[in-house]
């Protein structure tokens, strides 16, 4: 008897074992009410980084237009592609250009992986900057945002270090002059300059050990920082009370009043309960407007419209255009001119001047001014709107700050010639 | 608006004479860790610090001076040196941009360079440009063999010359 039993007991778990085990994976299911909507945010890891309601300012795609994510995404796509361009790299100077051709000539995928890889990383260093000019235009990183404003800064410069530390690493041309361009540069630092330039080339001269130092860089130490950063931003994003909007009306409390206490002891029952240690209004009791929204599906399918668009952009771009890749390093003759890529030709421009100005002081100046800036304006009116009149000031300052750089860069890319001479491009 | 305060614990005798030691003991672990980990942090820029290079050698030989006759001016692009020979009269000039560490190109009025344009003349004095120092001499001397040799460790003033 004991023996029939088992067995159906056996035959029953076996046949219950799929839905057994995708309901131990998912503890939900398809949610179909508010509350499973709730759960099914706060109950799987990979989604409970979000809310589980978000305000509806935050699904506006004109305010937001999507570019925290596309970054984040574009991330992603890199470091897939990088990995698995790691599979065939080797960083000394005599095989990694030979392992570029190699990419090219026999590695299934290669030069298309290649050029996913270099799209996305141009991708995310103009996309990361315009993260930053939303940011800045809506007046995001007034208080409560000020830290978050700081890590972003942080996130750019290691944007803008991982693709200069990346495009070393083909040993091309390109790479070997960039290098030698870029720690001179580092070079005029004040008081640590020199020994800086030391660390970084591991060598009196570049060779070898300078082409090691910047893979371990590119490959371990920036993504990891940046990883690290990235955690830190988003989770700061919730708890600095989730994206900047604009007030809501003060005019609310008087509506309040109206309503008959009845319909406000309803409306307290449906929304309450999901109670965080969250700023902002998602807790609602009384019959405050609830302006928020349920995650899942609304910010889910808004972030996997996003993540789709990012890739089939990288797609479409890899397969029409080839990544750059210059002639084999030749430590006689620089290119003449030798151009830094596009998002590195203002700073070049700069240089043109002034080594230390141009490399060192203003580019330092400029940073100092995008960290404090959350500090130094302190209005707080005008957030969450797009150029709002009230931030008129620093808005003119900003934009004027970012066309000099853009005038900066179209000179260096397209005004200039031969031993970095002026010359007209018609 | 004066604020209420709170009213001071009286604490009892024996909790009295264990705080100053409890803090000295909290201060002496904090100093200890950060002092660890400053320490080890320091540790990391000993380690990633190359303790010795094998670059290129500073001293090198050129070849025999009639291999360079009077009015040459020949760059040496491997070594990153120009060899000047005017009559008897030679010399190296640094071809190592003193901007940001390009090599200079040998040009109608003496160098230029590609990467940010700038120039010098025939004895390595900025002309235009970013450069901020002129270019260096290095010395040039003759060996037991016959043989010239250029000494990069050593910089001359700029129009010393070796007679050859």
């Amino acid at each position: 008897m004991s023996q029939a039993t088992k067995e159906a007991g056996l035959w029953t778990a076996v046949k219950e074992l799929p839905g057994n085990f995708w309901s131990s994976i998912f503890r939900n299911p398809l949610p179909s009410s508010d509350l499973e909507r709730a759960s099914t945010s706060f109950t799987n890891f990979f989604l409970h980084i979000h809310p589980v309601k978000v305000h509806r300012n935050t699904l506006r795609p004109i305010y937001t237009l999507g570019l925290g994510l596309i970054s984040f995404f574009l991330f992603l796509i890199l470091m897939v592609t990088g990995i698995l361009l790691m599979f065939y790299y080797v960083p000394s100077t005599t095989q990694a250009y030979d392992r570029m051709l190699d990419l090219r000539g026999s590695v299934a995928f290669g030069t298309f992986l290649r050029n996913m890889h270099r799209w996305s990383a141009h991708g995310m260093v103009a996309v990361v900057f315009l993260h930053m000019c939303r940011v800045f235009l809506t007046g995001a990183y007034k208080k409560p945002r000020e830290f978050n404003w700081v890590l972003g800064v942080g996130l750019l410069l290691v944007t803008l270090f991982l693709s200069f530390t990346g495009y070393l690493l083909p040993w091309d041309q390109l790479a070997f002059w960039a290098i030698t361009v870029g720690t001179s540069i580092a070079g005029y630092a004040p008081l640590v300059g020199q020994q800086i330039k030391f660390l970084l080339l591991g060598d009196a001269t570049v060779g070898q050990e300078a082409l090691l130092r910047f893979y371990v860089l590119h490959v371990a130490v920036l993504p990891a920082t940046l990883m690290l950063l990235i955690g830190v931003h988003f989770w700061r994003i919730r708890k600095d009370g989730g994206l900047s909007r604009p007030e809501e009306p003060a005019n609310l409390a008087v509506r309040v009043t109206a309503v008959p206490v009845e319909k406000a002891v309803e409306e307290k029952k449906r929304t309450y309960g999901l109670v965080g240690f969250v700023r902002g209004p998602f807790t609602k009791i009384g019959n405050i407007p609830d302006n928020s929204v349920y995650s899942w599906p609304n910010l889910l399918m808004a972030e996997l419209f996003v993540f789709v668009l990012t890739v089939a952009a990288i797609l479409t771009l890899s397969l029409l255009f080839h990544a750059p890749l210059e002639e084999p390093v030749n430590v006689m003759h620089p290119p003449n001119p030798a151009k830094a890529p596009w998002y590195f030709l203002g700073l070049q421009e700069m240089v043109s001047y002034s080594a230390f100005w141009g490399g060192i002081g203003i580019p330092t100046v400029f940073v100092l001014l995008l960290l404090l800036a959350p500090y130094l304006d302190r209005n707080p009116r005008g957030v969450g709107r797009w150029f709002a009149r009230e931030r008129l000031l620093a808005n003119t300052i900003f934009i004027t700050l970012v066309v000099v750089n853009v005038i900066f860069i179209v000179i260096g890319t397209f005004f200039r010639g031969p031993n970095w001479s002026f010359v007209s491009p018609w | 608006m004066p604020v209420a305060q709170r009213p001071r614990m009286t604490a009892a005798p024996s909790e009295q004479e264990d705080m100053p030691r409890r803090r000295l003991l909290s201060w002496f672990t904090s100093v200890g860790l950060f002092g660890s980990a400053v320490l080890s942090a320091f540790s990391n820029f000993v380690f990633i610090k190359p303790r010795a290079t094998y670059g290129q050698p500073a001293r090198f030989a050129i070849g025999k001076p009639e291999e360079f006759p009077p009015g040459t001016r020949i760059s040496l692009d491997a070594r990153r040196v120009c060899i000047v020979r005017e009559g008897g009269k030679m010399a190296a000039i640094s071809t190592t941009c003193t901007h940001l560490g390009c090599i200079v190109g040998v040009s109608d009025t003496g160098f230029a360079c590609p990467c940010h344009g700038s120039r010098f003349d025939q004895d390595g004095n900025v002309t235009g440009g970013p450069a901020p120092k002129p270019l260096p001499w290095y010395k040039v001397s003759l060996k037991p063999n016959g043989d010239l040799e250029v000494d990069k460790g050593v910089e001359v003033m700029p129009g010393t010359y070796y007679n050859v």
